[in-house]
């Protein structure tokens, strides 16, 4: 009797969850054996040549290796960004409401909206940057148009993006930190540099870990950003993953080399997760607190 | 310390510029003139420009425009809706499930089902979206809003049991028993005491579930073709062929500005202390 | 009638349950007796089905209820930390089991009244439970479960979270609540020897999942099947010491012989062990028919001190009247009051018990 009832509630959820992704999910890997294209539309049996082909395909692991600088930089930055804000907000400076719901804003905006908003503040000709830049005597810098700077300016925009979900994580996790070992080290004599990178920073490594590993997957997915401001351009120098596989499977509407480079980029996003995830547990192990 | 304050002061000042710069950007360009645009940046309305409507008329199809931002507007609220109730409904069901009941098939327990939902969340959308492409296009649901709607309750659902199974563990489950013992069959249990206990928990996870719902991007991109396109799509499209700003700044503002209201609304929420009580 | 038959559960390895037989008559308490973790509480939730069962049977009134479903059972529990429906007042708290019983607008009105008038919270009716002291919401959690009129009640260890005081009185109260007038199969469940020597009808004693003996509560104090009974239902412990019986003298270690008292006088020679109550040792007037005992600890709780010795027979423990001047270390000599000794078998069961004769 439990049992049924037990089964009633979970099995809408789950039934509908599994039938929408697991199907995919395997309809995906059964494409990179096929030669699924607009040449061949239909599913016919290849092989593993797709499995072969991907390893020399350069565009994408360019792709993949940009990911790492692009969300490591940002991530790292909304980190220390958002860590700061917290610590202001958590010690009650800035308590007004016009601060809280200012800081909030950003994260529930729409990305890909504000992403174009960002667009025409780069704006190489009409924009407010280069405009302040040149008013100070600087060179108007090509934001859009090379790769460098590109890649700044869409870091820029989920700095401002995301740097608020930092922030709320953060300071959630300092409001639940426990009073005493605080007071212990002010009686110790700690001044606020020590007690936050002796104190502050390991009690709160476990949530700081949590809100890196989340933040980072969600960087490494980056699509909205790159394809309202460059475009992955200049060229293809400012592609991501998603935004390269987008472009192949579903403009050129090539599934099969687009499906296998899905399911490599999930095998080694996993990889890299798990790794990641092993070694910031493993740097929070508490050294004798 | 007078120097930590002085810095305390410029670093919340600078970061609140900075929060506010693209904002108030795309507010003052949205009603300059295309001469206002194109001749170089120009910040102050009034001083060096004069506003106008050409921006704002244009995004609701006025002036020979061919944009109007209301039909997208109304697929957004409509597919958001309807995809946050579902996802809500189906989530919070199983959530109860999941933390009333322990499951067990082979080695696959409670904790692993749980896992599997929140991974949803982990997969990049870009995996499953040739599937779901060829899916709606040979169920005939592509460019449809109950095509989206389906798609979008992959990503919702697990959004709503990861926030939900957290809150019902800390609702006592002898309040279940006790319901139990009283006569109330465990759907009347779910539906008449312990739901009306979780409205807290539901109105958080109804709140991310519509927000993220209404943020989405990639799924209405690759989904739609001009029938049912969402408000972020049509607002990016718009940055396509030509870039006009002033209208471009317009629709972002419009698209922005119920967020907005709306980030006004968690605050107050968030601020009465509910979230506490609501993500025990 | 309840009548349990054989009943056991388990659950990951864990045994909750051990062959338990019960049958228990509607309008009597049954005390269930027992340490924590002896079963009280899973005795309890299997007879409401929210337990489940491994083997036997549970009938009621004639009827198989063992498959029927916790909302098909007709019976009520009160839980030890008081709970109650958090968002509805103490009226509508007491009201919402009684939607389910199809009674008239007049009848569940006037029931819900008197109900809250019987536990006095009639004034408080339209409170929330979170606004009340944890008395106030026991008895919110007690009308609730009273003024369902089940058949069968049950209450585990429903005192235990309020203070002394409120205990006390709550205690008294609580017999008149239960029983006047009641039809219902009433399981109290509890560690407390005065709460079962006070309302049962019947003492079940548990112990690990089993039930080790049934009987009035004077039966299970002044008879107790086993030595494992006899330290259950006494507090502070029984003494228990191993001694002989030797042409018709009670010897105990190397120096005491006494002769045996009359209530003993049957038992044959041999090796037997031995209990004795721990008000039954008593400072020692006649040195010749005592142990010397030396003191472990002392301990003074209400008007009584606990004096925890260790002699040459082994461990002992002395209640006495009133506050002593103790301590430990120090030395005493203990007299036992031989007519007050129950004699037990090498496997621990009764053989004779003082004031009642043999088993």
């Amino acid at each position: 009797m439990n049992k049924l009832y037990g089964r009633l509630f979970l099995m809408p959820g789950l039934l509908t969850l599994l039938a929408i992704i697991i199907f995919p999910l395997f309809f995906t890997i059964a494409l990179t054996f096929s030669n699924w294209s607009v040449a061949n539309a239909g599913f016919n049996w290849v092989g593993g040549r797709n499995w072969t082909d991907i390893v020399s395909n350069e565009r994408f692991w360019d792709a993949m290796m940009r990911l790492i600088p692009l969300s490591f930089l940002t991530v790292a930055i909304q980190y220390v960004l958002g860590f700061s804000i917290a610590l202001i907000a958590w010690r009650g400076i800035a308590a007004r409401r016009f601060f809280r719901v200012l800081w909030l804003v950003p994260m529930m905006t729409t990305p890909v909206v504000m992403s174009v908003v960002w667009k025409s503040i780069f704006n190489e000709s009409v924009g407010p940057v280069n405009d302040v830049l040149m008013k100070l005597g600087m060179d108007p810098v090509p934001w859009l148009s090379s790769t460098t700077p590109a890649m700044f300016a869409i870091i820029m925009a989920e700095v401002w993006q995301w740097t608020p979900f930092m922030f709320l994580l953060l300071l959630a996790g300092l409001l639940s930190l426990p009073k005493e070992p605080f007071l212990a080290a002010s009686i110790d004599g700690a001044g606020p540099l020590r007690t936050f990178f002796k104190v502050t920073l390991p009690m709160m490594a476990p949530v700081s870990i949590g809100a890196i590993i989340i933040r980072l997957i969600e960087a490494s997915k980056i699509f909205d950003t790159v394809y309202a401001m460059t475009n992955g351009g200049p060229g293809s120098s400012t592609e991501t993953p998603t935004y390269y596989i987008y472009l192949t499977g579903l403009r050129n509407f090539d599934l099969a080399n687009g499906a296998t480079m899905s399911i490599t980029y999930l095998l080694v996003f996993i990889a890299l997760l798990t790794v990641i995830g092993q070694v910031l547990s493993r740097l929070s192990k508490p050294k004798g607190i | 310390m007078i120097i930590k304050r002085v810095l305390v002061t410029a670093f919340v000042s600078l970061w609140s510029i900075f929060v506010l710069m693209p904002l108030l950007w795309a507010l003052v360009t949205s009603f300059k003139s295309p001469a206002a645009v194109e001749n170089g940046a120009t910040y102050i309305p009034f001083l060096e420009f004069q506003p106008e409507l050409t921006g704002w008329s244009n995004i609701f199809g006025g002036g020979g425009a061919t944009t109007n931002l209301i039909p997208p507007l109304m697929n957004s609220i409509v597919v958001t809706l309807c995809a946050a109730l579902i996802s809500l409904a189906l989530g919070t069901i199983t959530s109860y499930g999941l933390s009333r009941y322990l499951y067990k098939a082979g080695f696959i327990k409670n904790q692993d089902i749980i896992f599997f939902f929140i991974s949803q969340r982990i997969m990049p959308p870009i995996v499953l979206s040739f599937p779901f492409f060829l899916m709606l296009k040979a169920l005939g649901l592509l460019d449809t809003r109950s095509g989206l709607v389906l798609v979008s309750i992959a990503g919702l659902m697990p959004i709503v049991v990861w926030l939900m199974v957290d809150f019902f563990n800390g609702i006592p489950k002898e309040l279940d028993e006790m319901a139990m013992l009283e006569g109330y069959s465990p759907f009347e249990v779910f539906g008449r005491v312990i739901l009306p206990l979780a409205a807290p928990g539901l109105t958080v996870a109804g709140m991310f579930a519509v927000i993220f719902g209404w943020n989405d991007f990639f799924y209405p991109l690759i989904l739609t073709f001009g029938q049912v396109v969402t408000l972020p799509v049509a607002i990016v499209s718009l940055n396509a062929t030509i870039t006009p700003y002033w209208t471009l700044s317009a629709a972002a503002i419009f698209a922005i500005l119920p967020l907005i209201a709306f980030a006004f609304a968690i605050e107050r929420f968030l601020s009465k202390g509910s979230l506490s009580g609501a993500v025990r | 009638m309840l009548d349990i038959q054989g009943v056991s559960a388990s659950f990951n390895g864990e045994v909750f349950l051990k062959d338990i037989t019960l049958q228990a008559e509607p309008g009597h308490i049954y005390v269930l007796l027992g340490r924590t973790g002896a079963g009280k509480s899973s005795l309890m939730r299997a007879v409401g089905g929210l337990l489940p069962l491994d083997a036997g049977t549970i009938h009621f009134a004639g009827e198989d209820i063992t498959q029927k479903p916790v909302w098909k059972r007709d019976a009520a529990l009160v839980y030890q930390q008081f709970i109650n429906y958090p968002n509805k007042t103490v009226r509508a708290n007491v009201e919402f089991p009684l939607r389910k019983l199809k009674l008239s607008r007049v009848e569940l009105n006037l029931r819900v009244d008197t109900y809250l008038k019987k536990v006095g919270l009639f004034d408080f009716a339209n409170r929330r439970p979170s606004q009340l002291s944890g008395g106030q919401q026991q008895r919110v959690a007690l009308a609730r479960s009273l003024a369902r009129q089940s058949k069968i009640l049950m209450l585990d260890e429903p005192l235990m979270n309020l203070d002394f005081k409120l205990r006390e009185q709550l205690r008294e109260e609580f017999l008149d609540l239960v029983s006047v007038g009641s039809q219902a199969v009433t399981f109290y469940a509890t560690t407390e020897i005065t709460e079962a020597m006070m309302l049962g009808y019947q003492v079940v004693v548990m112990h690990e999942g089993s039930i080790l003996q049934i009987g009035s509560p004077s039966e299970v104090f002044e008879s107790p099947r086993n030595t494992l009974v006899a330290q259950i239902v006494n507090d502070p412990p029984m003494t228990l010491i191993q001694a002989r019986v030797t042409e018709g003298n009670f010897v105990l270690g190397s120096d005491l012989t006494i002769p045996l008292p009359v209530h003993l006088r049957n038992l044959g020679d041999g090796e037997y062990t031995f209990g004795i109550r721990a008000n039954d040792l008593v400072p020692a007037v006649d040195s010749a028919a005592s142990e010397s005992c030396s003191i472990q600890f002392v301990e003074v709780s209400g008007s009584e001190t606990v004096l925890y010795v260790t002699s040459p027979s082994g461990e002992m423990v002395v209640q006495l009247e009133g506050i002593h001047d103790f301590s430990a270390g120090g030395k005493i000599e203990l007299e036992i009051s031989a007519e007050r000794l129950f004699a037990f078998d090498h496997l621990g069961d009764l053989l004779i018990a003082p004031g009642i004769g043999v088993k």
